[in-house]
Order: structure tokens, then C-alpha cells, then sequence
């Protein structure tokens, strides 16, 4: 593990009463697979748009290779090499499966051919290729999340965060995105994975964080993490003692 | 991030399916002659002639709208502010200073450019009909400005220019020579659109029309691909009132700014004949213009106001049923025949 490429230092954030993030720091080394988990209304997407800069922490602050990127737009951290997807997708409907990813790769190839060309290697990838002529609009859900991902990987990003990408595919669709984001962390990127599939988590094996009602409650290695008493209340509730 | 595999073959034809600018072209070139044919046909038809040069005028106007209103979803209705900058940037330069319009096109789209992108800088934090209402609002203040400044404008009574024929001086006697002039304004427009459509900026204006969200995570700067649209949209449109003022040659506030004649009419078009598409506008303004007159004429005469009711009535049915207009749907149906065999 190397120093820390993308963390935050104490953040929270509040909406009105409510603490969403409450005072968590942590680092990711450049190279990195995290997985962040937690149960519904942790925390785990808010914590991704402060990282991403579609939201900005209430208190702390956003570094990345050693700089405080807190104040920067969502647009300029993409420029830096912060590329995500979305759990919710934002699928451009009126343009093509191929024209989509290619708003991604226009970031680094202005022309029109080149951008086609970086989009449509990153829609095999994630197994769209064969359908990149098609309004973007026709995809089913499980689709539209792959087409997020290839997006995200048309940018050329650093770092990838991916908001359950996985939700509502099917076990041949997952297992193609487990080893899309394990060749991709081998050929050096660092990847940071909101997950609730434990068999994924399990996985990537790595580092896994875990966040509960705001709160970090745990960061170790999958199966440190995953046999950990607090984490289990946290997932299946209290046992009886 | 290259696929290591190689390129499969299969999908090549995906690449290969990109329109580019210069596949674009023999269409372009196409439109151009096939209007060019038009106006030789009519050149000696007075009446037709002018429907004619008026609805290659609105055709210049509408594509120009569309760029920002369509590609960049920026629903506008304060284009005849840039109309009339244009219109009075040329008009007071050849009247005091007896500057030719050719020239003045520079300061006129410069002007109008840069007064857009000032007045949009505010104005696009508003989304959807908001915006459309604050545009509305900016005609508004237009109006009063123009009435104010008469020095410039002329005020109510309006703003005259000495007639003075000759091709530099953008004044001709035949009338055929103002259809082939708008012809070129209307060919320069597309031209640009065509451009803008089919590069980065065009796509990026897509994106952030479809979802501000996802253009900003990947890496747009929404705020000015949205002012260069404007910027771009707004210069075209003052280029158009330069050519409209030397063919009219008296021009005042309440026709040049009128909310229904200019500002309106020409976002209608572009919506009837096809919102977001390239040709979709111009042909709107080749089908509205004409039944516009039309119906002024007959229906109009005949019940006061009837003749907008038509027109609503039009852009309701083509709102509910032809979402990218006319266009839009005449290309859809084509799509499906072509599916079929």
C-alpha cells in the first residue's frame, strides 16, 4: 500500500438535523481496491459525492495527491482523474449507447473519431459493444448501469469509484464486472466500490470500510472486516446475549 | 485504456458510424443547392420570391436559435434581443458613419456574443421554464431600453436608412438578390450548426441538456459549454439582423423585439420542424412561414385571432405527438421502412 492518493480528513456532513457523515477520515493508496459497505442509509453515497464534489462535507476536507480539492467542481476532479457512476444511472437518453461513452472520452480526445474509438474499446469491456448504435433511452437498468461504468472508464480516470454497480445484473452480468474491476486494478488503477453483494466484497478482498449511520466502524481485510461483531449488528441487528 | 484484444471487427462499422463534419457535408451541400434551384425557379414570382426570402430569414434565424435552444436545451425566447443588436449595430454604422453591413457583421456578432453571454451568466442557474420565463422578462427590458436610448433606436418611431443600392452597401434593386442574400445567411448558419453538432462542444451541449449531473461528472464544465452555445447562437442571430436591416431598412422596437413575431416565432419553428435536429428548423421555417402568411390572410381575416389559434392548436398536436417535430417524425418513419425491408 502506498501513501494516500484520494482521502478525507474528518468530514461530515448535515442536512438540516440530519448527520449523514459524521467526522470520518480515511486514505486510499494509489492502486488501491476498496470496497465501502454499509447497510442502507449509511452514509455510503454521500460520502461518494464529497469525494466526487457533487456535494461539499459541511466540516473537513477532500485531498488528493496531496492537495485539498474541497472547493473544486465535480467537472474540474473529473479533469484531475476522478471518474464515478452513479447508483441512481444517469443515462443520457436521447443519445446512443456509443455517443454516451463518448461524452466520457471527449475528457482526453477532442476529436470525434478518437473518442469513438476509446468509447466503443470501453463498451466491449463492460459488454455493450454489440448494442452501441441503440438510443441509450432502450436499455434495461442492469444495461444502463454497465453503460455508467463504461462511461466512467471512457474518461481514462485514476481513480473509479463505482456506486453499486453491480445492483439488479444478473450472476453472469456481475462476475463480468468482478473481473472487469479486478484486471483494472491489476493494470494500476485505484477503485473505490460501494457494494452490498458480500460473495463481490469477498471478492476484491482487499480493504473494505465500513460505514453505519454516518459513522466508519470498521476498516481491515474482508474477512477481518466481515466476521467483526459490530459489522455483523450492523448488517443483521443485535443478537440476544 | 485500450482494449489489449485488439479491435473486433463486427464493431468497427460502430466507429465508422460516427458522422463526422465531413460526411455531413454533401447534405449540407445538398440543402444549399436544392434552395439555391428554388429561388432561380421563383426569381420571377414576386409573391412567392418573398414568402420565400422571408422564410430563408427565419430558416437563418431558427437553426441559429437551435443551437443553444435545441443541441443545448437552453429553451430561449429572448433571441430577438440579439436580432435587434445586430439590426441597430448595422443600421446606426451605415447611417451615421456610412460603414458598410459587410463590415458591420463583426461588431454585430461580437456584440450580440458577448451581451448574451453577460445576460445568460446569471440566467442559466434557472432550469427548464424558468428560464424560458427570464428570457421572457429580458425582451421586456429590451424593449424599454430601445424605447429609452432613441438616439441609437430611433424610439417608437424607429430607426431609417438612406436607401442606397450596391452590393456593398447590402441594398439591391431585384428583389431575387435579397432571397439568394438570405439564402447565404441561412447556408452560413447551418454551416456552423453543422460544425457545433458534429464536434465536442455539440455532444457536450447534448449531454448537458439531457443530465447536467452526469455531464459535470464527466468532466463538462456546464456552466460554459452553455455560455459558448449561447455565445455562438446568439452571434448568428445578430448576424441575421444585419441582413434583415438592410432589407427592410426601417426597423422600431415593438416589430424588432416583438415578443410573438420574432422571439417566439423563432423557437416555434425550430420546435415544429424539429427541435435538437440539424435541418429539422429550416424546415419549419419552409413550412410555417408560408401557412403562417396563409393564415393571417384567410383565416385571420376572417376570425380576428384565428389565425394563432390554428398555430396553437399545430404546436399543440406536434408537442403531444412529434417530439423532435416534423422532422423527427418523417425520419423515424423513414427509419422504420428501412427496418423493414
Amino acid at each position: 500500500m502506498s501513501a494516500v492518493h484520494l482521502g478525507i480528513e474528518t468530514v461530515s456532513k448535515r442536512f438540516g438535523g440530519i448527520v449523514a457523515v459524521n467526522d470520518v477520515s480515511f486514505g486510499v493508496g494509489s492502486g488501491d481496491l476498496v470496497s465501502l459497505i454499509g447497510p442502507n442509509g449509511a452514509g455510503k453515497t454521500t460520502l461518494f459525492n464529497i469525494l466526487t464534489g457533487q456535494l461539499s462535507p459541511t466540516a473537513g476536507r477532500v485531498v488528493y495527491e496531496g492537495a485539498d480539492i474541497s472547493r473544486e467542481r465535480p467537472s474540474r476532479r473529473a479533469r484531475l482523474g476522478l471518474g464515478r457512476t452513479f447508483q441512481i444511472s444517469q443515462t443520457l437518453t436521447s443519445l446512443t449507447v456509443l455517443e454516451n461513452a463518448m461524452i466520457g472520452a471527449f475528457l482526453h480526445h477532442a476529436a470525434l473519431r478518437e473518442a469513438a474509438e476509446t468509447a466503443l474499446a470501453a463498451l466491449e469491456k463492460v459488454g455493450l459493444d454489440h448494442r452501441a448504435g441503440e438510443l441509450a433511452g432502450h436499455l434495461t437498468l442492469g444495461e444502463r448501469r454497465r453503460l455508467e461504468v463504461a462511461r466512467a472508464l471512457s474518461m481514462e480516470p485514476r481513480v473509479l469509484l463505482l456506486d453499486e454497480v453491480m445492483a439488479g445484473l444478473n450472476q453472469t452480468e456481475v462476475n463480468r464486472i468482478v473481473d472487469l474491476v479486478l484486471a483494472l486494478n491489476e493494470a494500476g488503477h485505484t477503485i473505490i466500490v460501494i457494494e452490498h453483494n458480500l460473495k463481490v466484497v469477498r471478492a476484491f478482498s482487499k480493504r473494505v470500510l465500513v460505514l453505519d449511520r454516518g459513522n466508519l466502524i470498521a476498516d481491515g481485510s474482508a474477512s477481518e472486516v466481515l466476521s467483526d461483531p459490530d459489522v455483523i449488528d450492523a448488517y443483521i441487528g443485535k443478537k440476544k446475549r | 485504456m485500450r482494449s489489449a484484444a485488439g479491435p473486433v471487427p463486427d464493431t468497427r462499422s460502430a466507429v465508422d458510424g460516427v458522422w463526422t463534419v465531413r460526411k455531413e457535408l454533401p447534405i449540407w451541400l445538398a440543402v444549399v443547392c436544392g434552395l439555391g434551384l428554388l429561388v432561380f425557379l421563383l426569381s420571377g414570382q414576386f409573391f412567392y420570391l418573398n414568402l420565400l426570402t422571408v422564410a430563408l430569414l427565419f430558416g437563418g434565424l431558427a437553426v441559429s436559435w437551435n443551437i443553444i435552444g435545441g443541441y443545448g436545451g437552453q429553451f430561449s425566447i429572448a433571441h430577438s434581443v440579439f436580432f435587434a443588436i445586430g439590426a441597430y449595430t448595422a443600421g446606426n454604422l451605415f447611417k451615421h458613419f456610412d460603414i458598410s453591413p459587410w463590415i458591420s457583421l463583426i461588431p454585430a456578432m461580437v456584440l450580440s456574443a458577448g451581451i448574451a453571454a453577460l445576460v445568460s451568466w446569471p440566467v442559466f442557474r434557472l432550469k427548464g421554464p424558468f428560464f424560458a420565463i427570464a428570457t421572457m422578462a429580458l425582451t421586456e427590458v429590451a424593449i424599454a431600453f430601445a424605447m429609452h436610448f432613441d438616439l441609437i433606436t430611433g424610439g417608437a418611431s424607429g430607426l431609417t436608412i438612406p436607401y442606397r443600392a450596391g452590393l456593398e452597401n447590402m441594398i439591391f434593386q431585384a428583389r431575387w438578390a435579397y432571397a439568394v442574400l438570405f439564402l447565404g445567411y441561412l447556408a452560413a448558419a447551418l454551416a456552423v450548426s453543422v460544425i457545433v453538432y458534429r464536434s465536442r462542444l455539440g455532444f457536450y451541449l447534448q449531454a448537458v441538456r439531457d443530465n447536467e449531473n452526469a455531464a459535470e461528472a464527466s468532466g463538462i464544465n456546464v456552466l460554459a459549454t452553455k455560455l459558448k452555445g449561447m455565445a455562438i447562437s446568439a452571434a448568428l442571430t445578430g448576424a441575421g439582423g444585419v441582413f434583415y436591416m438592410m432589407y427592410v431598412r426601417i426597423v422600431e422596437p415593438a416589430g424588432l423585439l416583438s415578443l410573438f413575431d420574432v422571439g417566439v416565432k423563432i423557437a416555434l419553428i425550430a420546435l415544429i420542424g424539429g427541435i435538437g435536429t440539424i435541418y429539422g428548423p429550416l424546415l419549419g421555417a419552409l413550412l410555417l412561414i408560408p401557412l403562417d402568411y396563409w393564415l393571417r390572410a384567410f383565416v385571420g381575416s376572417a376570425v380576428p385571432g384565428g389565425n394563432l389559434m390554428v398555430l396553437a392548436l399545430i404546436l399543440i398536436l406536434g408537442a403531444l405527438f412529434m417530439k423532435r417535430g416534423i422532422f423527427g417524425a418523417l425520419k423515424q418513419a423513414l427509419d422504420a421502412v428501412w427496418r423493414r425491408q
